[in-house]
């Protein structure tokens, strides 16, 4: 479906335009479920810019495909190397579209954050040392419910958008309706119409106006949304510009610095708004020198005017106004974050480590290796047609890493009284496997459970820094939901599973007596359970139950859950941190 | 070598024209006065100017003396011992080459940083030749690598051997080279996506954290000059092009002066109660603090570096040595600095 005929889209249409009509804007993401129209503003933007040059990104894509590489039969036939470009570099100047951005491996990401912030790639492997100019536009989708795409990729490009779970009613038979109809051709004019405003706007850009008090408005918002880093304060500006300029003003209004705060600001939010300081914070250190040349004292102002003033009550309003999936999105915080996920299972997609005599139906060929060993023959074999003579043993077989973590899921009883002994117990474990994380490609998450239901204080994480941030101090009391607690645990494996880590460990610090059901009344909470706890071994999630204060009431349970879990049991009283490491560890 | 033909050189956004984020450019600065400090990291929130900050750091360098035509450009007065072009002798004449500011990208393979057999001399000529690596164009100058903390593996244990050692060793293909590798190294990441192996951390001489600006008419002047920068980067180059000038001049008397600037005993004093008190293992963390209090005093024209310089550098060069301990909520500098509050009390 063309642009102009998506139905009850208006403001993702909108979003789209301004990439269209401003490049620095850098990209664009919509967050949304499957079907919520995804694709078709993806490929609605291709159409509306017919002239740039428009890539897919597929998720299998590895390095190579990215950044190009080699060309084989050029390079044998000269007895040089010849180059082959890649995606980016075909990119450059124009659209690239990434759907299921957070399923994207590492490395790729990696190379796409390069790209976006310096306007090249840069290639430094197989012998190639490479500049190539790839100044690109993404176009990126996600369905949140498959966990959030790097923060790193989403702070890079300025537009952030969450699409409706559903469409209003009203709108539903419309969409039929124009699905249904069969004039392909139907939007043509429309889309021309489009396609001009855009070449308009375009052209008018330079000459919008967007005072200093607008600036300082929007930067104001940033902060009282706790935006990390500064590079939404530019975009935002972009993004008020380019919004006047498609209503073919020649100065942002008010209405463009609110659209420029929902689509740029809110989505980075990592706090509710709240009042931006008045005076600057106190300077920490006097600088050895001042090496700034000294700009112009920022005018003194008078107030900012009625006209641009976006108070507190104005942002809450757009801030209460996010769909839910806005809550997944990774800035949202420290929770949220998420670290890298280095590792791969299947040999072929993780990183190229080195490379080794063998034939090619052993593995990919690498054929820098395999010419750097044929090389070395050249003299004395005798040549032919062919300009380099490759024999069997010069082939080279690229060898890839294809260690993967483990998940350690970390589920603390926070009911009773000693919850927070095992909250400080987990603390430890966790801080003693992540120390030692990056050996072994580990991750940890870690939540908490009592009264009806089970937290997550941790996302899966590599990260020290970010453990030290979760909760200090966790509520406690209330009753037990186990079984609440092992379907948290579950969908965390599952998410993790989609990245790549198989190998998923659940250690539960409980008594295990459990009386809080999901459904079940208090007599059937037992049964309940049971049923749960084998589902959750078939998952093959492997368990360890670790019972910190067994005491004559627990009669056992605790016993029974790891032998219902296939797992292990533990009897640990004031176990150190470093033992329940350990024992996690050999569970693995 | 072969490479294509690189864009046109552009021009990096002036180090000067960097607005707040005093501990960044403070820290890199003290490894140009004296790069023996041990490497710079730089961590923080995204879209902090960590990587603009480095990436500007190669315009304020003076000029070096390097052997015409050596791989390694050493210095003509110290040839380096492991330098296989100049171990041959003859005439070494000297050319004027600016410090190497090099960037090791994330997906380089390890043949592009050690170096590797010469393709092109290799099928054409038949020549075993050696092309040299990034860590070889980085001898003498600085090695950036953004996301340092993502880095792979096997890089960082090439890292830490040539970081050691100050020489690269090359055995690969038929190939056995040995060729001096001595550079500052310089990192930056944002610790949430991941941490830094402890070995490589340990490595950095100084740490400079760095945060969000909350003062907003900072962050108008950053956007209003990164709008310039984008209209025009010459214009906003020439604009800042005094106080350019005026630092490079600053760095180069520095440079000059640090070898006889003193360490007053006070201010060794002070360093070592820090580093005693804040229970850091090892001498890494005096010898780091007390070179970067000299270079500080180096920088500023003064005769001897004094507790204050001490004092002023000590979260830079002290933080990130200290144990990590997930039940304390303060941040790393925070008790640098309240240690550093009660020492000097």
């Amino acid at each position: 479906m063309p642009l102009p005929g998506l139905v009850a889209l208006d403001t993702p249409r909108l979003a789209l335009l301004l990439l269209a009509v401003e490049p620095r804007l850098r990209g664009i993401a919509f967050a949304g479920p499957a079907g919520s129209g995804k694709s078709a503003l993806l490929h609605g933007l291709a159409a509306l810019l017919p002239d740039l040059p428009f890539e897919m990104l597929p998720l299998g894509s590895d390095e190579e495909a990215l950044l190009g590489g080699l060309d084989l039969e050029a390079t044998l036939a000269r007895g040089a190397r010849v180059v082959r470009h890649g995606l980016l570099a075909r990119a450059d100047g124009g659209l690239l579209a990434a759907e299921d951005c957070n399923l994207l491996p590492e490395g790729t990401v990696n190379l796409l954050l390069g790209a976006l912030d310096a306007g090249e790639v840069r290639i430094e492997r197989e012998g190639l040392s490479l500049r190539s100019p790839c100044r690109l536009r993404l176009v990126a989708t996600f369905d949140p419910a498959e966990g959030p795409p790097r923060a790193h990729l989403l702070d890079r490009i300025g537009l952030i958008v969450p699409l409706p779970r559903l469409a209003p009613a009203g709108a539903r038979g419309e969409i039929v309706r124009r699905h249904l109809s069969p004039a392909a051709d139907l939007w043509e004019e429309d889309l021309a119409v489009l396609r001009d405003v855009v070449a308009v706007a375009r052209a008018s850009l330079g000459d919008i106006r967007l005072s200093e008090p607008q600036a300082r408005e929007l930067t104001r918002a940033a902060v009282a949304l706790g935006v990390q880093g500064h590079r939404a304060d530019l975009f935002a500006q972009l993004a008020a510009r380019a919004s006047a300029a498609l209503a073919l003003r020649d100065a942002v209004q008010r209405e463009d610095l609110e659209l420029a705060v929902r689509l740029v600001l809110v989505p980075r939010a990592t706090q509710q708004p709240t009042a931006p300081p008045t005076e600057p914070p106190p300077a920490t250190e006097t600088p050895p020198q001042s090496s700034e040349d000294s700009p112009p004292d920022p005018p003194t102002e008078p107030p900012a005017d009625g006209d641009v003033e976006l108070t507190e009550e104005v942002l809450a309003a757009l801030a209460i106004d996010l769909p839910d999936v806005l809550a997944t999105l990774p800035f949202r915080s420290a929770r949220g974050g998420r670290s890298g996920s280095r590792g791969s299972t299947d040999g072929t997609r993780g990183r190229h480590v080195t490379s080794v005599p063998g034939t090619p139906r052993e593995g990919r060929l690498d054929v820098i290796a395999t010419l750097r060993a044929a090389a070395r023959w050249q003299r004395l074999r005798p040549q032919g047609v062919r300009r380099v003579v490759v024999r069997g043993e010069d082939i080279r077989i690229k060898r890839f890493r294809d260690k993967a973590g483990a998940l350690f899921v970390f589920a603390v009883d926070a009911s009773g009284s000693m919850a927070l002994n095992r909250m400080r117990q987990a603390k430890g474990a966790v801080h003693a496997l992540l120390e030692r994380a990056y050996v072994n490609r580990d991750r940890v998450a870690l939540m908490s459970f009592r009264g009806q239901g089970a937290e997550l204080l941790l996302p899966p994480t590599g990260s020290v820094e970010l453990l030290r941030r979760a909760v200090d101090q966790i509520p406690t009391g209330g009753g037990t939901p186990l079984a609440a607690t092992l379907v948290a645990a579950l969908e965390v494996a599952q998410q993790a599973r989609r990245r790549g880590l198989h190998n998923v460990v659940l250690v539960l610090l409980t008594d295990a007596r459990a009386n809080v059901g999901l459904k079940a009344d208090r007599a059937g909470v037992e049964e309940e359970l049971r049923q749960l706890a084998l589902l959750t071994a078939a998952s093959g999630l492997k368990a360890l139950v670790i019972d910190t204060q067994r005491s004559y009431l627990s009669q056992g349970s605790a016993q029974k859950l790891a032998t219902w879990l296939g797992g292990q049991y533990l009897y640990l009283p004031g176990a150190s941190g470093a033992t329940i490491a350990a024992a996690a560890q050999s569970a693995a | 070598m072969m490479t294509e033909p690189s864009l046109a050189t552009t021009i990096p956004f002036p180090f000067t024209a960097i607005v707040g984020q005093e501990d960044l450019k403070l820290a890199i600065l003290l490894a140009v006065v004296d790069p023996s400090i041990g490497g710079v990291l730089v961590t923080g929130h995204r879209g902090t100017a960590k990587s603009t900050a480095v990436r500007a750091l190669a315009q304020l360098l003076p000029p070096m003396q390097a052997v015409a035509g050596c791989p390694y450009h050493c210095d003509p007065e110290a040839p380096a011992a492991a330098c296989p072009h100049c171990a041959r002798g003859g005439a070494r004449r000297p050319e004027r080459l600016p410090v190497p500011v090099v960037d090791l990208p994330l997906g380089a393979t390890e043949d592009r940083v050690v170096g590797s057999v010469d393709l092109e001399r290799a099928l054409v000529d038949g020549v075993q030749a050696f092309a040299p690596g990034l860590l070889a164009s980085a001898h003498r100058g600085f090695l950036y690598i953004d996301e340092v903390n993502l880095l792979e593996d096997h890089l960082v244990d090439v890292l830490l051997d040539v970081a050691a050692s100050g020489v690269n060793v090359v055995e690969r293909e038929g190939l056995s080279i040995r060729h001096p590798a001595r550079f500052v190294l310089v990192g930056s990441g944002n610790p949430e996506e991941g941490d830094l192996r402890p070995q490589l951390l340990d490595r950095f001489g100084l740490h400079a954290r760095i945060r969000t600006l909350q003062d907003i008419d900072q962050r108008v002047e950053i956007v209003r000059r990164r709008l310039a920068f984008e209209t025009d980067a010459a214009a906003l180059a020439k604009r800042f092009a005094r106080a350019q000038t005026k630092l490079r001049t600053q760095l180069t008397t520095a440079i000059a002066h640090r070898p006889s600037v003193v360490l007053s005993d006070e201010a060794l004093q002070l360093a070592a109660t820090l580093c005693d008190r804040l229970g850091i293992d090892g001498h890494r963390g005096e010898l780091a603090l007390s070179r970067a209090a000299v270079a500080l005093a180096a920088f500023e024209q003064a005769p001897a570096a004094t507790r204050d310089h001490v004092a002023r550098v000590s979260p830079l060069a002290l933080a990130h040595r200290l144990r990590k301990d997930p039940l304390e909520p303060a941040a790393d500098d925070e008790r640098v600095r309240r240690m550093l509050a009660e020492a000097l009390a």
